[in-house]
């Protein structure tokens, strides 16, 4: 099976190239790490990140002929020979298929993915209905792969300051999550013109996501949360510099 | 109120409803237009000049325009601040675009005033 692969060791390498490969691969070989796993065999200086090689861990995430997607659960027999591996795009890259995702994670860690509740302490566990538990179906699984935001580009034109399909859904399932008490901070924490309005709905985030996850939708619930929030506030003094109250 | 995320206190919001509500008021225009083409189906000079001479036809058309102009205002400022990068560069491209539509919209309102 033919691949062309991004090369690139900046200790070595004046700048990157494609290397290509043409690899036999064995019968138990069906998902495009196997076939990274083979090549490696015959070039061990091929970097790449793995771990849990069945799409939970979101380590191998990769530019596959153009389109991001998780190694692992690429299947071989769908994809196109020559097959064109690059690293995620819109990062920087440490080394062959590795980019460094610090970028990433800062704005990760930007919606403070985590659930901000004062309430004392519970004996047991903080309880939700049912149906409050399934409005966070379709974001709890994020994997953090990074493939929609690397395809985003929104992202790629500011990436230091737009938040990224990923960071963004995540704000959403805090944001969605009954037990949380900060939702007002969480929607002002988004009120900057590039860290939540700077998605103009492209959807390469839904088209990429390995789980099937829509970060579009969470990113429109953000605005009509906005907004349905708003309707309860006292009414406006000065609207564009002009006073109407 | 819906009108608070208008202000400044929502300096993301308000220019993404703002694209959202000018668009609804060109969507309603465009509505209405059809109807009275459809209804009224103009065939000579006479007739079209009869159908948008009326005053409340003229403000709905200017309505119209001024949504349009805001809306394509809106629309070129995210472009220019996703790919000029430029300060001083995007400032001028922004003032073009800016004396255009005002141009424009002056240029409509001439021309509406002058049927």
């Amino acid at each position: 099976m033919k691949f062309s692969i991004y090369r690139y060791n900046p200790d070595v390498d004046a700048k990157p190239y494609m290397q290509e490969f043409d690899v036999a691969l064995q019968e138990e070989d069906h998902m495009l790490l196997d076939a990274l796993l083979r090549i490696k065999e015959l070039d061990d200086t091929l970097s790449l990140r793995k771990s849990c090689r069945e799409g939970v861990c979101g380590s191998d995430a990769m530019n596959i002929n153009g389109k991001n997607g998780l190694a692992c659960i690429t299947k071989l027999a769908d994809l196109e020979e020559p097959i064109v591996l690059r690293p995620m795009p819109g990062l920087p890259v440490i080394r062959d298929l590795i980019v460094d995702m610090t970028q990433f994670f800062e704005h990760y860690n930007s919606v403070k993915p985590y659930l901000i509740n004062h309430d004392p302490l519970p004996e047991t566990e903080r309880l939700q209905s049912p149906e409050d538990r399934a409005k966070l179906d379709g974001m709890y699984e994020c994997i953090l792969c990074g493939a929609c935001t690397t395809s985003c580009p929104s992202f790629w034109w500011n990436p230091d300051k737009f938040v990224g399909p990923s960071g963004l859904m995540q704000a959403n399932r805090f944001i969605m999550d009954s037990r949380d008490q900060a939702i007002e901070e969480r929607l002002e924490n988004l009120e900057d013109p590039y860290r939540l309005y700077r998605c103009h709905n492209i959807m390469n985030c839904v088209e990429v996501c390995p789980k099937k996850l829509n970060p579009n939708a969470a990113i429109a619930n953000i605005k009509d949360l906005k907004i349905a929030r708003a309707k309860d506030k006292k009414p406006a003094k000065k609207i564009f510099g002009i006073k109407v109250g | 109120m819906l009108i608070e995320l208008l202000t400044d206190k929502y300096p993301g919001m308000r220019f993404w409803l703002t694209q959202r509500l000018t668009a609804l008021v060109m969507a309603a225009y465009l509505v209405l237009v059809i109807l009275l083409l459809v209804i009224v189906q103009p065939a000579r000079f006479e007739a079209w000049h009869a159908l948008v001479s009326p005053v409340w036809f003229r403000l709905a058309t200017i309505l119209f325009f001024a949504s349009l102009c805001m809306h394509a205002w809106l629309g070129v400022r995210d472009v220019l601040r996703d790919y000029v990068f430029n300060q001083g560069l995007r400032g001028y491209l922004q003032i073009i675009v800016d004396v255009l539509l005002v141009i424009y919209f002056v240029w409509l309102c001439f021309i509406l005033w002058n049927l």
